[in-house]
């Protein structure tokens, strides 16, 4: 493809890698040859998650491996353009009567007359990261209006029981396939709740995350494995692992359920050691793989995963996985120019192909899993001061939300441009009351957050899931939902394998 | 499809189905290795090779498996020791072409599997380590011990592992009835007790038998220490290997119990440690070790501590066997335990004390260790000591006779043990015995793996008969150093023995191996400086607290009893641990403080401050995007009066007081009300504004009513502070005026390029405009041009028209003329009989016909030219036809 797929895809993680100067080239070979006025179909989820995220993770990266940055970096920028203009070129699909975008969009001329309406799931909510940070930086709010607008209709037509399926007709709003699990089809969907939940700050977001989690729960969980199931009305339909299902530990991880997190992982990793990588589908009941999924296309999640627990625990279980990982890929794919695509588990046969997400995902997640140094993996102790016109503001203070295609975006820079004046006037007030010896006023907390909008959809989120079950109590609400829980006494016990059960 | 359908879109056109089979198998073994490689997977091959050994291991491997490449070192060198008795085979069980693959399924790698003659598979599941793995393999070699005298019986029997007792009698036959199936269920119970905890002995003498009152031949006995030792009950259960294993293992006694969890999912510790509150015991264990001195005292601890039924009327003889390793009873038969005494010649030192020398050079990181002991003993005969009481003035007495010579004991540099007797200062009757040995530090972190260093000092102790401590009632505490006494609890009435039955908090005992272990160990706190890996910690899981043993004083059998005296107490003295992050280092100049379990009380109540506490974990995401909140919150807030903190709270316990359920928790400790602190409302979102009004709120300056001459010193270093903060605003908008000059002078410098090109654009705009113009003029020519050709065009066809009439009108008079002339002609043929000169008038109407068929050729040829024109064309048409 013109526009240097893998090139743009590959990016950060030369940066991630400290291949500084070869990041630096990169960026210049995208800025003068790449084109997105062309006559293509392409996906609408992968050109966002690759080309929007990988752009814009680069733009932000591009200071620290020391590409010259223009004045009002990091609101502005060649990458940045390249981001926004590729992500114009998406936004067509999202002119739905649902709001839910098509799955293919041409590049050059919209969405092509004839073009089908069935989108998977996760090819509808799947852009709250990229868009959001690109309306933040930009200041433009379509992009982000366009996810949310996208991430509530999914939220609307869910199942009675709290279940959405795999694949949806974005003009009807009905579920073409009504399979409901956390992998193939979905599983980016949930991940952007809980992502685009910590990036934003934003309590709706993370309660649909629980309402799901908590349906997930009653429905799919069999042993710490997540099977699949009908979702209206809940029973199984496909007692499979996928490979894509990996990623849900380290999710789990990011809001504190480290427990189940590394219960299901344990799970994950027998099914490695059986075969050396992760077949597409494993049947949980046989013990084997399935009849035409037994490839493993280097594909990271459970690598992903790891490198989540592994700040979670230090367990070294986590590092042997890594091990793992790096002996199965040196061992069985590497080949001449590359490392290829095992076509088959059972006798590690290779295809003549080598996935982008390789080198974007998998090799990142590995060095980051044994780097625990790495600046991404940043506590907090460090941190950069950049004056833009807007004013001063902290980056690089850790915390980096990587999209699902491991693209890494620093939440700080969200709060850097266009940050509203009277914030920074209020900010002023405040503290010119510190050097007074007087104090005359009373201090009321505000309690409305950035997004004007978010507490009046959070009661519109309390409704709707209050009429099937009244279930949500106080309870629910004495805590705030962006919040960890703290880790048990048990936790300390639990590495190299050893699992609590809950007292209750 | 999430990538599925990338797969479609997004793939590069290429051949279908071009695929490259998995590379073939190579020796995974190096072919020197004394492992045979079958890296084929010939498994008929391995299973003709266990013809020619007594014993085979099989190491069932995968080529790309981690973990097999991790213990294919481990299985060589286990091999280079014992290839000449056991026979070590090695097949790659992966490769789909081969056999081991086509009839094997397995779920991991590497599986080890052992033969023994026929006997097999046993599946070997302990620690892939070469140590664990030869032990095992002794064990498949031999398992069973023989037991020919009564002091190897009395070895056997001392063990803390369960022991099974078989006696046979040779003499009658070389196999005798029963001895087979007994040999087998040794084998089996390896099968079933990868840890091989029981131990199988058999025993041919027959007076050896009556020991332990075995009088048949085939009879198996269990020997337990605590509860009465048993016979297997041939006439209940059938006498096959299976039950005999079965009911050992039933029957058997666990005082103290290894763990080793495996390293796969496993509810090992859960399942034990929700039984009670547990007392884990790290060690470093070699199982290879003849001799385990700690965990021999360890042992002695449990044994004593599980020792309730005094009852001693059911095995005389065995209880008084007991008794070598037994606590003494309340009232021993002292002419019995005399004679044992003699027998086995134990003398004992029942009362001595560590002593840590301080260090003698700062510089030389060693310190000696001694083992003071009283030696009443000496000179002595040793079998009429009787069981002496020490008491707290001796052992003082015994402490300052060695201190006063302690001298001579810090010279001593020695990693083995030097024993020395000397004098008592006091009384020229006692003598003391002290052993010493250095302790240095690198030096053992080195090689504690292997315990030389303790087996080897630990024979010099017993040659000196420091054995046993035959009764702990009489054992001091050992102390540090001489100003620290731990106080004798002996004298609050604790008792160790049997105490497990008398205090409603039991404990279960459990060792683990550091040397695999130590994440643990670290887990509860062991501090991470020690290179001495032993450590001791009771977990109360169900009251979340865990308590650890000073981790100053060794661990030693009397320590740990104090330990275990210490939580069974009822106001237990032991302290709740708290583990901290010792990875956290002080940084002055960090803009947040980092704070530590162990800094916690300093930063935030020794701290004149106010204090803002943030609980964080770093892997939760809430967290750590909100990091760049408070770095800006800690650059504003005024440092002379505000302290930001936080803490990570899954790496620092706190007291329970300070504990918080949730992450981020955000609390404010207000200066000179450090104990009223308040937390940041959760339902409010965490930004800039709202933290400042939660500070402002809670943090008020003292009031200003009374102004005082402090008041006034106050507000002048209040403004001070103001001051350098507006200068440090002042800095920031300039900068920030800066940027904007920098981004204002980029606008102009676009603006005057967008300028350029504008007027660029409107000089092209003139001169398309202009070519416009000539355009429109040479268009309105051709039109013109057009015009006048269209008009000739049209004159033209009126004009033919004209001619088309014209020769219409000739073509007519032409008929006419026929007509006539045809008439003429009649008539003149009348005449013509008659006259002659009519002749000459036909020659001329002939004349006429010629030029009208010229003209209506002309008038086709014009047709051809002027197509266009249908009126002409039919005309023409019409001529024609």
């Amino acid at each position: 493809h013109s526009f240097s797929l893998t090139l743009i895809d590959a990016l950060d993680t030369l940066l991630i890698l400290g291949n500084v100067s070869e990041f630096q080239r990169v960026v210049n070979v995208l800025q003068e040859g790449v084109d997105f006025d062309i006559d293509v179909n392409a996906s609408v989820f992968e050109t966002n998650i690759r080309v929007v995220g990988g752009l814009l993770s680069a733009h932000l990266l591009s200071k620290k491996a020391g590409v010259e940055v223009e004045v009002g970096w990091p609101c502005s920028g060649p990458l940045l353009r390249m981001a926004e203009e590729a992500a114009r070129k998406l936004l067509p699909a999202f002119q739905t009567p649902t709001g839910m975008p098509y799955g293919t969009v041409n590049l050059l001329h919209g969405v092509n007359p004839g073009e089908t309406p069935v989108t998977c799931t996760a090819g509808i909510g799947t852009f709250i990261v990229e868009f959001a940070t690109l309306s933040h930086l930009t200041g433009d709010p379509v992009f982000e209006d366009v996810a949310r607008k996208a991430l509530k209709a999914l939220w609307k037509n869910r199942s009675d029981i709290g279940l959405v399926g795999n694949h949806i007709d974005v003009i009807t709003a009905k579920w073409v396939a009504q399979d409901a699990g956390i992998g193939a089809g979905v599983d980016s969907y949930f991940e952007y709740l809980v992502k685009g939940a910590i990036l934003l700050q934003d309590k709706e977001l993370m309660s649909m995350f629980l309402e799901y989690n908590k349906a997930i729960k009653n429905y799919t969980k069999f042993d710490d494995w997540y099977l699949w199931v009908q979702m209206y009305k809940g029973t199984v339909s496909m007692p499979v692992f996928q490979s894509l299902e990996a990623y849900w530990p380290g999710l789990q991880s990011l809001i504190g359920d480290v427990d189940n997190a590394m219960r299901t992982f344990l799970n994950y990793y027998t099914v490695w050691k059986q075969f050396g990588g992760l077949p597409e589908f494993y049947n949980i009941p046989q013990g084997y793989t399935v009849e035409k999924r037994e490839g493993y296309p280097l594909r990271p999640e459970l690598i992903e995963s790891a490198m989540y627990l592994y700040r979670a625990t230090r367990d070294p279980t986590l590092l042997e996985l890594g091990r793992d990982a790096v002996e199965s890929i040196e061992k069985i794919s590497k080949v001449d120019c590359g490392f290829a695509t095992i076509k088959d588990l059972r006798d590690h046969r290779l295809d003549n192909r080598m996935e982008s997400f390789f080198l974007a995902e998998t090799v990142k997640y590995l060095y980051l899993l044994f780097d625990p140094d790495n600046f991404i993996h940043n506590d907090g102790s460090v941190f950069d001061v950049v004056v833009t016109p807007y004013g001063e503001c902290i980056l690089n203070a850790g915390g980096y939300i990587f999209n699902t295609e491991a693209h890494p975006i620093d939440p700080a820079a969200l709060h850097c441009c266009r940050k509203q004046k009277e914030e920074q006037w209020e900010v002023e007030d405040l503290m010119r009351e510190f050097y007074s010896l007087k104090r005359n006023k009373k201090f009321t907390l505000k309690r409305a957050s950035d997004h004007g909008e978010g507490e009046s959809v959070q009661d519109s989120v309390d409704a709707s899931s209050e009429n099937g079950r009244e279930k949500r109590n106080s309870k629910k609400n004495a805590h705030s939902l962006l919040s960890c829980p703290s880790q048990s006494f048990n936790s300390k016990l639990a590495v190299l394998g050893q699992v609590f059960l809950d007292n209750t | 499809m999430k990538r599925w359908k990338r797969k479609q879109d997004w793939g590069r056109s290429r051949a279908k189905d071009v695929t490259r089979p998995a590379k073939l198998p190579v020796n995974f073994f190096s072919t020197r290795s004394p492992v045979i490689d079958l890296f084929r997977g010939q498994l008929d091959y391995a299973d003709h090779l266990r013809q020619d050994s007594e014993i085979v291991l099989y190491f069932f491997y995968a080529p790309w498996c981690g973990q097999s490449i991790a213990a294919r070192e481990e299985i060589e060198h286990v091999a280079s020791r014992l290839s000449d008795q056991v026979l070590f085979v090695a097949v790659n069980c992966w490769w789909n072409q081969g056999k081991c693959r086509k009839q094997k399924h397995f779920f991991y790698f590497p599986v080890i599997h052992f033969y023994h003659r026929s006997f097999g598979p046993i599946e070997y599941k302990g620690p892939m380590s070469a140590v664990y793995i030869e032990k095992f393999v002794r064990r498949v070699m031999t398992p069973l011990l023989y037991i020919s005298s009564r002091s190897k019986l009395l070895d056997f029997l001392s063990n803390y592992e369960p022991g099974v007792l078989g006696y046979f009698e040779f003499n009658a036959s070389p196999q005798p009835p029963g001895y087979l199936t007994f040999f087998t269920s040794a084998l089996h119970s390896l099968k079933k007790d990868y840890l091989g905890t029981i131990r199988f002995g058999v025993i041919t003498d027959k007076h050896v038998a009556e020991e332990i009152s075995l009088v048949h031949s085939g009879s198996v006995y269990l020997h337990r220490h605590v509860n009465t030792s048993l016979i297997y009950p041939n006439d209940i259960m059938n006498y096959t290997a299976e039950n005999i294993c079965k009911w050992a293992l039933e029957n058997r006694e666990m005082l103290i119990r290894w763990l080793r969890p495996h390293g796969g999912k496993s509810l090992l510790l859960n399942n034990e440690l929700k039984k009670g509150p547990a007392l884990l015991i790290f060690i470093p264990y070699n199982p290879l070790a003849e001799i385990h001195p700690l965990l021999d005292e360890i042992t002695k601890v449990a044994l004593e501590y599980h020792s309730c039924n005094k009852s001693q009327a059911a095995e005389p003889v065995l209880q008084h066997l007991g008794d070598v390793d037994s606590p003494a009873f309340d009232s021993p038969v002292p002419d019995v335990h005399t004679e044992l005494s003699e027998t086995f010649s134990i003398t004992k030192y029942p009362c001595c004390n560590t002593v840590v020398l301080p260090q003698w050079h700062s510089i030389s990181r060693t310190h000696n260790v001694c083992e003071l002991c009283i030696n009443q003993t000496f000179g002595v005969k040793p079998n009429k000591v009787n069981v002496p009481h020490c008491n707290f003035l001796e052992i003082e007495a015994a402490l300052d006779s060695f201190y006063l010579q302690e001298h001579t004991f810090f010279q001593v540099i020695s990693n083995t043990i030097e024993c020395s007797n000397f004098l008592s200062f006091y009384s020229p009757f006692s003598y003391y015995t002290a052993c010493c040995r250095t302790v240095n530090r690198h030096f053992l972190s080195f090689i504690s793996s292997e315990k030389t260093i303790f087996q080897t000092p630990k024979v010099a102790f017993s040659s000196h008969g420091k054995k046993d401590k035959d009764d702990t009632q009489n054992s001091i505490p050992h102390i540090e150093d001489r100003n620290c006494f731990i106080p004798d609890l002996h004298d609050n009435g604790t008792n160790i023995t049997g105490l497990s039955c008398r205090t409603n908090k039991t404990l279960n005992l459990y060792l683990l191996d550091s040397n695999l272990f130590w994440i643990y160990a670290e887990r509860l706190g062991a501090s991470r400086s020690t290179h001495l890996k032993e450590f001791a910690a009771i977990v109360d899981l169900k009251e979340e607290v865990h308590y650890v043993l000073d981790q100053n004083q060794s661990l030693t059998g009397s320590t740990l009893e104090n330990f275990i005296k210490n939580f069974s107490i009822l106001y237990s003295p032991l302290k709740r641990h708290l583990v901290d992050d010792p990875s956290v280092h002080f940084h002055a100049q960090r803009i947040i403080t980092e704070v530590t379990t162990n800094t916690f009380h300093d930063t935030v109540f020794s701290n004149e401050k106010n204090v803002l506490l943030l609980y964080y974990a770093q892997w939760c995401g809430f967290c750590a995007s909100l990091n760049h909140i408070f770095i800006q919150l800690a650059r504003l807030l005024p440092p002379d009066n505000f302290t930001v903190a936080r803490i990570d709270i899954t790496r620092n316990d706190l007291p329970w007081e300070f504990m918080t359920d949730r992450l981020p928790t955000i609390l404010f400790f207000p200066h000179q009300r450090k104990e009223q602190s308040v937390k940041f409302p959760e339902d409010f979102p965490v930004n800039l504004p709202n933290l400042l009004k939660f500070i402002l709120h809670y943090s008020s300056l003292s009031s200003s009513d009374h102004c005082t001459k402090e008041c006034l010193h106050k507000e002048t270093v209040l403004q001070q502070g103001h001051i350098s903060h507006l200068e440090r605003e002042i800095q920031k908008l300039r900068s920030e005026i800066s940027a904007l000059h920098q981004a204002h002078d980029k606008l102009e410098e676009q603006l005057s390029k967008a300028r350029r090109e504008e007027q660029r654009l409107q000089q092209q705009k003139h001169t398309l405009e202009k070519q416009h113009k000539t355009l429109q003029l040479h268009s309105e020519q051709l039109q013109s041009t057009y015009d006048q050709k269209n008009q000739e065009l049209l004159a033209m066809a009126e004009k033919l028209q004209e001619l088309a009439d014209a020769s219409e009108n000739l073509l007519k008079e032409n008929t006419l003329l026929r007509i006539l002339v045809a008439s003429k002609e009649g008539k003149l043929q009348l005449k013509d009989k008659a006259k002659e000169p009519v002749q000459s008038e036909q020659t001329l109407s002939d004349d006429n016909d010629v030029s009208v068929s010229t003209a209506a050729t002309t008038l086709g040829e014009k047709r051809i030219d002027n197509i266009d024109t249908i009126e002409t064309e039919h005309s023409s048409e019409n001529r024609t036809g």
